[in-house]
């Protein structure tokens, strides 16, 4: 949508920090950082997930990579390594990397104006850093959006994970922070019959734009036990989904089916045209 | 509660979906204002007192929504009018039928 080196402007050398967040736990912030930073590395950009998790690091089991870690995102806050030793590269991609959390740490042990040192470190070195946060909305979640030039907020259409996406969205919209949503564990059949809010009820409520839609899908376990993102089986929804999401992020326009009578975008226009 | 709740605003709907989002329009209104139950009611009540200054309305149809788009946050009062009062001096905003048992929506929309 926004990618900064695209714009020509001055700063083209320095990649986009997206924060994954959500408010509510096990929602799918870090299977969406980890699906979505492996669907951009093949799209050939240099991507940087971070997991700003501190004390329960996730992502690089996620990622396989569970056996590599050496330092971690205190060990560079802390200065106690150079930046590029704690980055470690994906077994699937020349492009991703992983930097990972440390999992003996305190949420608090760093603070904003640390994690901004961190990322200003990587910032000349990737088009994309993608803050996996944890749940919550205190310490931990601040650390996360530090630095963050935008955000992605998860949610799945249920209505506890939807009232803390909302919460979510006012916290990062009084930090002037644009925030884009993706309703993960989506199942259209519930939804036909009236048992799962749509995609288009989601987007109502929330009154954000959507960026994209994952349904719920066996293939994100089976990737998860492995250490493998979704995106490298295209047979499976959820992986055609974060690789339809990834070219979005991009700046592509493919619509969002929304699957209950009309497509999103005529919703969205209607919806503008009335309140202009 | 709920089910009653539901009923009233649904019909006969026995969609779950439909419960699920009366409950977040509901407690949504209080997490995005800061507004207790309490306050919120009291509103609702001043709301409907001004309204009815000017217009007969179905007052179970009235309904606050606090309403985000991307930048902005909007407070929309909808309250379906039945007959305007014959001396309202905003009547001639709203369209009035000529027919007394068909309802209008009257809409008021504040940035906030
Ligand atoms: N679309 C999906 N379909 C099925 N399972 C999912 C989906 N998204 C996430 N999961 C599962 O849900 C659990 C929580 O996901 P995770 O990404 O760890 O959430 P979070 O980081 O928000 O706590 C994981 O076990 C993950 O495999
Ligand atoms: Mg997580």
């Amino acid at each position: 949508m926004n990618t900064r080196r695209d714009n020509g402007s001055g700063k083209k050398d320095l990649g986009e920090v997206i924060v994954i967040t959500s408010g509510k736990g096990g929602v799918g912030k870090t299977t969406t950082t980890a699906s979505l930073g492996a669907a951009l590395a093949l799209r050939g950009q240099r991507v940087l997930v971070v997991d700003a998790d501190i004390g329960l690091r996730n992502l690089d089991m996620m990622l396989g990579l569970e056996n590599r870690i050496v330092f971690n995102v205190v060990d560079v806050a802390k200065k106690i390594c150079k930046p590029a030793q704690a980055i470690i590269k994906s077994k699937k991609s020349n492009n991703l990397y992983l930097l990972p959390a440390s999992q003996t740490d305190d949420k608090d042990v760093v603070d904003e104006a640390e994690v901004r040192y961190v990322l200003d470190q990587f910032r000349r070195e990737f088009h994309y850093i993608l803050v996996d946060s944890p749940a919550g909305i205190e310490q931990g979640f601040r650390n996360a959006c530090a630095g963050a030039d935008s955000a992605i907020v998860v949610t799945t259409p249920e209505v506890s994970a939807i009232r803390d996406a909302d919460r979510v969205v006012g916290l990062l919209s009084s930090k002037g922070i644009e925030a884009r949503l993706i309703i993960n564990r989506i199942d259209f059949e519930m939804v036909r019959r009236g048992d799962m809010l749509s995609v288009r009820d989601v987007q109502d409520i929330l009154g954000i734009e959507i960026l994209g839609v994952v349904e719920r899908d066996d293939q994100i376990i089976s990737a998860a036990n492995c250490g493998e993102p979704v995106v490298y089986n295209q047979k499976s929804k959820a992986g055609q989904a974060f690789t339809r999401i990834a070219a979005r992020v991009c700046g592509e326009q493919i619509a969002i089916p929304s699957f209950d009578g009309g497509s999103l975008w005529s919703r969205i226009t209607k919806k503008l045209g009335v309140n202009a | 509660m709920f089910n009653a709740l539901k009923k009233k605003l649904f019909g006969q709907s026995n969609e779950s979906k439909d419960t699920a989002k009366s409950r977040l329009h509901f407690v949504l209104v209080q997490d995005r204002t800061g507004l207790t139950n309490e306050e919120m009611a009291g509103f609702r009540e001043e709301m409907v007192k001004v309204i009815e200054k000017y217009f007969v309305i179905d007052k179970e149809g009235f309904d606050i929504k606090y309403h985000r788009l991307a930048d902005t946050t909007t407070l929309l009062i909808n309250s379906p009018v039945i007959v305007r009062r014959a001396t309202a001096p905003a009547a001639k905003a709203a369209r009035v039928p000529e027919n007394e048992t068909d309802t209008e929506t009257a809409a008021v929309a504040s940035n906030v």
